[in-house]
């Protein structure tokens, strides 16, 4: 996965490297998939959420630019595959999640991992995590269509928020919001199509996947 | 009975019809509304096909379907598929979107497809057994038929807002039940179908009437039982808003215009062309969608500085240009973020212009504001009165390339006249509007203001428009006075970390600096359109740009239109090759729905010249021209007159309306005096629906636009009147035809087969048409069907019958 998928792709910082060589995806993907887990697609937890295509979870890791002493926010754990990538690679993750199945479910996995650098919160990851703020990093995980101001309060001067932002059935661009001195520069890194996809397409179909660059 | 049946079958499968077409808007989108005509009118052709092929099979066949216990049979199984049909397809897991991605959704679209179907066969049976049957009288077959559908158009409306789309549906298939307890005592003992079927029949007949009734009733009835529900596309805007936790639908209004569900919840959070610099929560909001798309969002504005978070808005650059402003119009299509942002600036008057009522209405009270709900080139026609910033706010749809077929007139080089004729000397137009990649919209509205300030003679058109975006919308500027000092605007994209795009005097080093693309698109294109007009070159400019971003005309009026088909495949690449990114256009959509019409026609059509094999009963090719081509014509005046009529009316539901009702109703009353017509007039006729049809090419276009000066009665009566002529003609010749040109039953059941199917593919081409030519070419289309007609129209094969 690592080699094919990713750094033949122009992923080449060594501890995303590392980080997802040494992450067990099969642990954070729904045993009926289990055969798919390092496939070069995202796949359905339930819920109508996904684990990432591996590809965008390495991408959107190294793009932050971490060098291991970063406190970082991620919004959306979903299976918490992302969470624990960054916690190979960060000092500390906070993640929230909207969906309390999985929020639990996410939560007791991580635990199990041993995964002592992660946070977890069951919530709406609209308000950020204040009482924890500033970060020097800020991940959403989620498509959305406009970037939430409470996160932009909660990052720290010359911090780096990453998502993809658009419509979740066009084009997404992914995208890098850098903040200098109260000052906001929006990158477009890559465009992003969605397969559209919602809880009640996962539910009758799990093998339909989304998010391929 | 057989007419009375004609006319409630007509009645019955066009309100269907019109239902269909509003489940399709709500669960799907409204290009997707053309399968339903398809799939109606294939109903049909099949049933004339299906005569055909009884015809070879079984000696007098007419007379023993025609009779009143076959038609009564028809009838029973029209219902019961109807209404069995619709229940099975709410529960089809179809996804139209997972059709390149999983073979069985090929298999459960054509289940639905042919489940839908089965109704309209069952009714086409009975009407072209009518016209085979009973010749002589085609004339009134003809206006039982069209008086039928007329009523089976506007029917559905008064029943939507009680009962909503699936009890509507099974209540318009239960009405043609009516007649079957009944028999009507006759003597004339010409016509098989008078025959009175034995009481044990009718008996019979009466008590599966009953059961059919009480089991449907009984169905509807239970909680959580069989009712359809008709939910939106798990696509939709609505669909997906309502998987966030508390967030529910506290009420839902269905009508004429569409399904209206009002939603809360904590997590509504609107606010396009926000910058970055805002920091505060925003106001709480709740959201209307429109058969769960185009939301509107109200914001709850309990406090002063609930309107704050508007300051920080793109659009708000051009309320900055304009200190204190007095008389403010907002043209609101979808969105509801340009009222705050005028409540902000401080005017004394606001006027919001909101075509429709359920919207106009909650604005009207939810902000105390006047809110005028009329279509706005009408109210602009009519209005004298000057802004000093006119807003027009319109996001499109959820889906990009779904509103390709969707006509507006909000964006034709047209209406920025009318909006640039009613700003004050000072005045600024606002048009705030989605980024898109490639840039398509931005130069498209760029190129109509430029246009438009030409043809008002603005010296230097190019100095009154500036364009700013953010990462994912644009708002264009237009100015009456030239900008000479840009400052105040430089600053305030500065100072909210928006970029520009193009001002007066712009170079490369102010753009792309805060949202930042591998190169500034959207500058590059917008400069390189500036010099092409200013050297004379802007044709050679549209002609060599990938997507189709010409200004619009009246005449061809689709901004969200942008696909050029000789550039597909640089397309397909451009969208990441992958097959499904195409099929979300609504072009392509009707383009493969044409394609699959094409086939299914070719086939109906030609089972009956390979399974008849006498050369004799063959049907005559001339003949199936005629019919093709009256068929066609019909439609092209029907599609012609719904789209032009979008212009007076603004809402294509209730031109869809006026103009069914009125062709019907006037081309049924043609169909019954072509009884008094004889062999000889059909040239005749021919010839003077061509020459009517030329001048409504030449001349309607001006009696439009006086008519969209007028009263709302006035416009009414006006665009009724205007169909009268041209209905009445179009109704002749399909009656005639099948009195004066055919001689045998099977032969007019293949004439049925052959109307059918060209009203299918015209109607789907029509679309095409339009979009691609422009709306007055469709009319021109109708003017050489008929001419096709009267070349084919030999009316000596009378003198062989």
């Amino acid at each position: 996965m690592v080699s094919l998928q990713i750094r033949l792709r122009g992923v080449s910082d060594k501890k995303v490297l590392n980080a997802m060589s040494q992450v067990p995806r099969h642990r954070f993907v729904p045993k009926e998939l289990l055969s798919q887990a390092y496939a070069d697609h995202p796949l359905p937890i339930g819920q109508g959420q996904t684990i990432s295509q591996p590809y965008i979870v390495a991408l959107m890791t190294e793009k932050l630019k971490l060098i291991g002493n970063e406190r970082i926010l991620e919004i959306g754990t979903g299976s918490g595959y992302q969470a624990a990538i960054l916690a190979k690679v960060a000092k500390e993750v906070y993640t929230i999640e909207i969906k309390e199945k999985l929020y639990k479910k996410a939560e007791s996995l991580l635990r199990s991992l041993g995964f002592s650098k992660i946070k977890t919160r069951h919530g709406d990851g609209y308000f950020g995590w204040p009482e924890a703020a500033p970060f020097d990093c800020i991940m959403i995980t989620a498509s959305i269509d406009h970037i939430p101001p409470p996160l932009l309060k909660q990052l720290k001067d010359g911090g780096r928020l990453i998502l993809p932002l658009g419509n979740p059935f066009s084009y997404q661009h992914l995208s890098l919001v850098t903040k200098y001195d109260d000052e906001y520069t929006v990158k477009q890194i890559t465009g992003v199509l969605f397969v559209p996809m919602t809880g009640h397409a996962l539910d009758q179909n799990p093998r339909v996947t989304n998010d391929i660059p | 009975m057989i007419l009375a049946a004609v006319f409630l079958l007509s009645l019955s499968s066009l309100a269907l019809e019109v239902l269909l077409t509003r489940v399709f808007s709500i669960s799907q989108w409204n290009h997707l509304s053309f399968m339903v005509i398809s799939i109606a009118l294939f109903g049909f052709a099949a049933a004339g096909t299906f005569l055909n092929i009884i015809d070879t099979q079984k000696k007098d066949w007419e007379k023993r379907l025609s009779s009143s216990g076959p038609v009564k049979i028809f009838i029973i199984l029209y219902t019961v598929t109807a209404i069995g049909s619709f229940m099975v397809l709410n529960r089809i897991p179809l996804d139209y979107f997972r059709l390149p991605l999983e073979p069985v959704q090929i298999f459960y679209l054509l289940t639905a497809y042919l489940l839908l179907t089965l109704p309209f066969f069952f009714a086409g049976l009975v009407i072209s057994l009518a016209y085979a049957f009973i010749p002589e009288k085609s004339g009134f077959v003809y206006f039982a038929s069209m008086a039928g559908s007329a009523c089976g158009a506007i029917i559905p409306f008064p029943f939507l807002p009680f009962l909503g789309e699936g009890r509507s549906i099974i209540l318009a298939a239960l009405i043609p039940l009516i007649i079957v307890p009944f028999e009507k005592p006759t003597t004339n003992k010409k016509h098989a179908l008078t025959k009175n079927i034995s009481r044990g029949k009718r008996f019979a007949f009466q008590v599966t009437c009953l059961f059919i009734v009480l089991m449907t009733g009984l169905l509807v009835s239970v909680e959580d039982g069989l009712e359809p529900k008709v939910k939106p596309s798990p696509y939709k805007d609505l669909s997906r808003f309502l998987q966030f936790p508390d967030t529910r639908i506290f009420e839902t209004v269905t009508g004429l215009r569409g399904r209206f569900d009002s939603v809360h919840s904590p997590y509504t959070r609107f606010a396009p062309g926000l910058s970055l610099k805002f920091k505060d929560i925003l106001p709480e909001q709740w959201v209307i969608y429109k058969d769960g798309d185009t939301p509107f969002f109200i914001y709850k504005q309990q406090l002063q500085k609930d309107e704050w978070f508007s300051k920080f808005t793109l659009p708000y650059a051009g309320y900055m240009l304009v200190p204190n402003p007095e008389h403010i119009l907002l043209i609101q299509d979808g969105g509801g973020s340009g009222i705050p942002c005028a409540m902000a600036s401080g005017a004394c008057n606001i006027t919001v212009v909101e075509q429709k009522p359920k919207i106009a209405h909650i604005v009207r009270n939810h902000y105390n504001i006047p809110v005028v709900n009329q279509n706005p080139r009408a109210f602009m026609a009519q209005s004298d009165k000057h802004y000093d910033i006119i807003h027009i706010e319109n996001w499109g749809g959820s889906l990009p390339g779904s509103d390709a077929l969707t006509q507006g007139y909000l964006f034709t080089t047209a209406s920025f006249s009318e909006y640039l004729n009613h700003l004050t000397e000072n005045g600024i137009l606002i048009m705030a509007r989605k980024l898109l990649l490639p840039p398509a919209d931005s130069i498209r509205l760029w190129a109509g203001a430029y246009e438009s300030l030409r043809s008002l003679e603005f010296e230097n058109p190019e100095r009154h428009i500036a364009v700013l975006r953010n990462w994912s919308t644009f708002t264009l500027i237009v100015s009456v006075r030239p900008f000479n000092d840009m400052t105040g605007l430089k600053d305030f994209a500065r100072d909210m970390n928006f970029d520009l795009v193009y001002i007066p005097g712009i170079t490369k080093e102010m753009v792309n600096r805060f949202n930042i693309f591998d190169a500034p698109y959207h500058f590059f294109e917008i400069s390189r359109l500036a010099e092409a007009y200013r050297s004379g070159t802007e044709e050679a400019y549209f002609e060599t740009y990938p997507l189709d971003v010409a200004p619009q005309s009246d005449s061809r009026p689709f901004p969200g239109r942008f696909l050029k088909w000789n550039r597909l495949k640089a397309l397909y690449k451009i969208t990441g090759s992958r097959f499904y990114s195409l099929f979300m256009s609504g072009e392509i959509v009707v383009c493969v729905v044409f394609l699959e019409a094409l086939v299914i026609a070719v086939f109906l059509l030609m089972i009956p010249v390979f399974t008849i094999k006498k050369q004799d009963k063959k049907p005559n090719i001339s003949l199936l021209l005629y019919f093709l081509a009256v068929g066609a014509g019909f439609m092209f005046l029907e599609l012609f007159f719904i789209k032009k009529y979008i212009f007076i009316f603004g809402d294509p539901v209730i031109s869809f309306t006026v103009v069914l009702t009125g062709i019907l109703v006037f081309s049924g009353f043609g169909g019954c005096c072509s009884q008094r017509i004889g062999p000889g007039g059909l040239r005749y006729v021919l010839i003077a629906l061509i020459a009517v049809l030329i001048f409504i090419f030449l001349g309607l276009d001006p009696m439009i636009h006086r008519i969209l000066e007028l009263s709302k009665i006035l416009q009414y009566t006006l665009a009724t009147l205007l169909l009268i002529l041209p209905s009445f003609l179009v109704g002749l010749p399909f009656p005639l035809g099948m009195r004066f040109l055919l001689n045998r039953p099977a032969h007019r059941a293949y004439a049925w087969t052959a109307n059918g199917c060209a009203s299918v593919l015209t109607s789907i081409i029509s679309a095409q048409i339009a979009i691609s030519l422009g709306i007055p070419i469709i009319i021109l289309c109708a003017a050489a069907a008929y001419l096709v007609a009267l070349l084919m129209s030999n009316t000596k094969t009378i003198g062989q019958k």
